[in-house]
């Protein structure tokens, strides 16, 4: 599904020195997997998940996404691509603070090709999956943490994507609320969708089916 | 103290804040201080007379006129021994009069007034006397005042008792009076003297036909109420009806005006016109100045919760705010009142000198401006403070000390006063553009009005004819013959016309008119219409078509049949369809018979805005007047035309001087004054409000964006492309935009009221001026809200996801 060759993050620190965030990264992941991204601090597991979802565009080096060469498109058309393909999970969960439930699930929704009919349907089906019909009109201020990540993974796969990417996904969630996110993804992922998440919980990493270990920007393990 | 001192080194750390805070309002509080000091000048200084809005002028109004007029002396010696409301009853008569034995011959408007004059006004001497009630009739004595004694006499200390000489005739000069206000008197008042009831060549019984010549005051007795004195007048009016029902203006009825509004009405529409507009130019500046505080105040939300955990009071809180705000419209104030000190002395230079102020004494500084402005930038700054200081001083402590809170958004509330502010601007700026635009266009229609005479190149001056060297029609006809020849000869003259009146310049009158067939109406229900005496070539030298018939020749003299020439407009309304050459109208309160030989183009002789529906033109020869206007066609420069034309003067006549020689485009100018001074003002008000109200909308919208990085960050990262992003700015910055259009096209709708009757030819609801008004301001609020829209779309999504 994703293969990365050579692929380098760098920023200009002086003339012709650079600072580099990640280098010399080649990674291959297959439709269905799950994989946990770890490191410490400043290893460079966000860059590479922004990467990964197309929101960072100033990488060198090669990035296929399902045989589309990612690196030789336009702007546009990786937006397009990533919002046909990619959906989001935030550590902050993200919602927007003045729109209810409903509203929040609707926003990706309404960035994409969808009739109004379609939309209803889609954001009623996915309130019924996730079981918080009852809660679609209140606003995220109204909601504990773990409900808010809830209706944030809602919001990411609501238009369906092929692949979830998430950032510390229960980093703001005590471990009970964590656990069912937790759980939450490995449905998902049973179901067949590609999971990609940035974690420092060995717990967490432990529900994906393999392991990626970044430091300073360099790939330093792969675990199966 | 403190608290003072802290706001000042608040609006010191901000520099930028401060600046635009201060020139924001600056330009509202200048504004308004610049009208305030025009309105102080020209309303509420007041007449210098003794309680003056105890003074009535009694005007007459003719059946089915529309103008007003003076009174006739009849209806004056009738009210004047019938009256009982009155402790005083008075009237004067305007005319001109040359002066000589003063170096050059010199023509001044003297004032003939009956003797208790002064004292009905309550204006005393300041040397002398003034009139005794045994002068009123027979004496030839003068009253000075102090401008003209220091500037002829040199001040001398021995006046009273000297003589001024007035068309040939010695007066013995028996006081000196204050120089009376522009408003009541016109330019250049100096003389006044006795015998009201004399006109140069006008008879006694032609006086006593009906004719309205009278300025008329009367001072209300102690305890008379103004409702009082107009029933009683009311009957007096029905006695003079009844009594003289053959008059001329039998059927006229009373207008009563008490002195400071007779002097004010005029103007009254207009500046009602520009002091609302300048009151929308303040408050949008306060609006933006109130959105700037908001942002300011609420931005400080740490700083108020560190006050209030250290046991501050809400109201301390509030105090130093509105200390700061108070501070920001203390500052502005002081430079509103030198911009009004910079714009004032503009203003009458504006409008030709139409509005009457003493030339070089409009001014924006005087005590009541500067209490005006110290007031209104006190006010300003409390009301604009206060809301925002509300507002911002409710921050909820323990939240607001908390690092990492919900941030400095702003709660909805305070997001719903901003929309409202913008909306506000919106809806005032979109109703002082509409009444601008309405303004404009009626400007610009009444300067393209063609007046029906070629303007081109034209001079004008007058010169009045004394009773002792030309005291019938026959000499008067002849000294214009004189003339004529003397002035035609001028190198440099390409035209030239004598005649008693010409169009645009003074008022000339109505002289009533019927067809002497059928039922003939009484005088009293006749109609009026101005006339003109005018010499041989006139029409052709003012660039008047002759439509129909004949122009005047030298047949049409004194013992030939009276001969008349009518407008094109009067020969329909009179004729309609007939022809109306040959016909006879009966003409003057004397019916006169006279014969039209000739029909002319129209032409706009009272006011460029209003088309008569009838203008006669005499034969000098056969009608004249003392008052003999000269007006030459010449490219030569107006001071070599004066020059000649004095030079011929002298030569037929050493003792007749020449008034008020000028350009004739001064006059134009003067025809266009009001539309100009409105056209201007209220131009430069939209502008300004067109300007705060883009910097407002702006501001907020810049503001939100600012605010809601994140939002957009998370937007972006859900899939928004720049045009959603796009969309979603400039929707909810249009939002409050369109309503406000809404309400201020609603405005301006109930607001043409006010400028109706100051439009020419264009409609206060015309859709197309209405319309561009809105789509002008859509479009500036459009642009003011995609700059920031724009820079919103460059929000990077990771930044704005880690910044949240």
């Amino acid at each position: 599904m994703i293969k990365l060759r050579n692929l380098e993050r760098r920023y200009p620190l002086a003339k012709e020195k650079f600072f580099y965030v990640l280098r010399d990264i080649n990674i291959d992941i297959q439709e269905g997997e799950f994989i946990s991204i770890m490191g410490p601090s400043g290893a460079g597991k966000s860059t590479l998940l922004h990467i990964l979802g197309m929101h960072d565009h100033g990488w060198r080096g090669e990035y296929f996404f399902r045989e589309t060469a990612v690196h030789h498109l336009k702007t546009k058309e990786r937006a397009t691509l990533r919002n046909e393909q990619i959906g989001f999970v935030f550590q902050q969960y993200h919602l927007l603070d003045d729109l209810t439930v409903y509203e929040n699930l609707d926003i990706p929704l309404s960035y994409r090709r969808y009739s109004k009919s379609e939309r209803a349907a889609l954001v009623a089906d996915t309130l019924d999956r996730f079981q918080i019909v009852g809660k679609k009109d209140l606003y995220p201020r109204q909601l504990s943490g773990g409900q808010q990540q809830l209706v944030g993974v809602a919001r990411a796969i609501i238009a369906e994507p092929k692949l979830l990417l998430a950032d510390e996904p229960t980093g703001n969630l005590h471990s009970g609320q964590g656990e069912e996110i937790m759980e939450l993804f490995r449905k998902l992922n049973d179901e067949g969708m590609t999971i990609i998440q940035v974690t420092h919980s060995e717990k967490n990493a432990s529900y994906g089916k393999r392991t990626i270990q970044l430091r300073d920007g360099w790939i330093t393990k792969r675990e199966q | 103290m403190n608290d003072l001192k802290f706001a000042l080194r608040q609006l010191r750390k901000s520099p930028a804040f401060t600046s635009i805070a201060v020139i924001t309002l600056a330009l509202g509080i200048g504004l308004n201080t610049a009208i305030f000091s025009l309105i102080n000048d020209l309303f509420l200084k007041g007449l210098p007379f003794q309680e003056p809005e105890r003074v009535l002028h009694i005007l007459t109004k003719g059946k089915d006129r529309t103008d007003e007029f003076q009174m006739s002396a009849l209806r004056f010696m009738l009210y004047r021994d019938g009256q009982t409301i009155f402790s005083g009853f008075a009237a004067e008569n305007q005319q001109a009069a040359t002066v000589s034995g003063l170096g050059d011959p010199l023509s001044v408007p003297i004032f003939k007034a009956t003797a208790n004059w002064f004292d009905v006004l309550g204006v005393r001497p300041i040397m002398g006397r003034t009139f005794l009630p045994q002068e009123e009739e027979g004496a030839d004595v003068a009253i000075i005042t102090d401008r003209f004694w220091k500037a002829r006499f040199a001040g001398s200390q021995d006046i009273i008792g000297k003589t001024i000489v007035l068309d040939g005739v010695a007066h013995t000069i028996v006081g000196v009076i204050a120089k009376m206000p522009v408003s009541w008197t016109g330019p250049n008042a100096d003389v006044w003297t006795t015998k009201p009831m004399v006109i140069p060549g006008f008879s006694y019984e032609k006086m006593m036909r009906g004719s309205a010549f009278l300025r008329v005051i009367g001072r209300l007795k102690p305890g008379v109420t103004l409702d009082q004195a107009k029933a009683a007048l009311g009957t007096l009016e029905d006695s003079y009806r009844s009594q003289f029902p053959e008059r001329g203006d039998a059927q006229a009825r009373n207008i009563i005006k008490t002195l400071p509004e007779d002097v004010t009405e005029n103007l009254r529409p207009g500046f009602a016109t520009l002091l609302t507009a300048v009151g929308f130019v303040l408050l949008i500046a306060c609006s933006n100045v109130a959105n700037l505080l908001l942002v300011r105040f609420s931005g400080r939300r740490r700083e108020i919760s560190l006050r209030l955990a250290l046991g501050a009071t809400r109201g301390s809180v509030l105090r130093l705010f509105v200390f700061e705000s108070v501070l920001i419209s203390l500052l502005a104030g002081i430079l509103g009142a030198a911009l009004a000190w910079q714009l004032v002395p503009l203003v009458p230079k504006l409008t030709a000198n139409f509005l009457p102020i003493e030339q070089g004494s409009a001014s924006a500084l005087s005590v009541p401006v500067l209490l005006f402005t110290i007031g209104l930038s006190l006010v300003t700054g409390f009301a604009m403070g206060l809301y925002p200081a509300l507002q911002s001083s409710r921050a909820d402590i323990v939240d607001a000390l908390k690092e990492g809170g919900r941030g400095t958004q702003g709660s909805v509330r305070q997001q719903q006063f901003r929309k409202i502010l913008v909306g506000a601007q919106v809806a005032l700026s979109v109703t002082l553009l509409a009444g601008a635009s309405l303004l404009i266009t009626s400007f610009v229609r009444l300067s393209q009005q063609d007046p029906g005479f070629n303007t081109d190149k034209l001079w004008i001056g007058v010169t009045v004819l004394s009773q002792a060297q030309h005291p019938d029609q026959a000499r008067r006809a002849r000294f214009a013959e004189q003339l004529q020849t003397a002035l035609r000869a001028t190198p440099g003259f390409e035209d030239l016309m004598l005649s008693s009146s010409f169009p645009l310049f003074g008022n000339p009158g109505a002289t009533l008119y019927t067809r002497p067939e059928g039922n003939v109406p009484p005088v009293a229900e006749r109609k009026g219409a101005p006339s003109n005496d005018i010499m041989p070539g006139w029409f052709r030298a003012a660039g008047i078509p002759l439509i129909a018939g004949r122009d005047f020749n030298e047949q049409d003299v004194m013992d030939h049949p009276n001969v008349i020439i009518i407008s094109k407009a009067g020969a329909k309304t009179v004729f309609g369809d007939e022809n109306p050459i040959g016909k006879t109208l009966l003409i003057t309160n004397g019916s006169v018979p006279v014969e039209i030989v000739g029909v002319v183009g129209d032409v706009r002789s009272v006011q460029l805005n209003h088309a008569n529906n009838m203008e006669f033109y005499r034969p000098f020869a056969q009608e004249s007047w003392p008052f003999l206007k000269i007006v030459v066609r010449s490219p030569l420069p107006p001071e070599t035309i004066t020059y000649s034309i004095q030079t011929a003067l002298r030569s037929i006549d050493p003792s007749l001087a020449l008034i008020w020689p000028q350009p004739f485009s001064e006059i134009m100018a003067q025809a266009l004054g009001q539309a100009r001074l409105m056209m201007w003002l209220l131009g430069i008000f939209a502008g300004v409000a067109l300007l705060l109200a883009s910097i407002g909308i702006y501001g907020a919208v810049a503001y939100t964006v600012e605010q809601r990085t994140g939002e957009i960050g998370v937007r972006m990262a859900l899939g928004a492309q720049t045009r959603d992003v796009l969309r979603l700015v400039v929707n909810q910055g249009m939002k409050p935009v369109l309503v406000g259009l809404a309400i201020g096209i609603a405005a301006a709708f109930a607001l043409g009221r006010l400028i109706g009757s100051q439009l020419y030819q264009v409609s206060a609801h015309d859709p197309l001026l209405l319309g561009g008004a809105t789509v002008l301001l859509m479009a500036i609020a459009l642009m003011a809200c995609l700059l920031p829209a724009r820079r919103a779309t460059n929000v990077d999504p990771i930044t704005a996801l880690r910044s949240e």
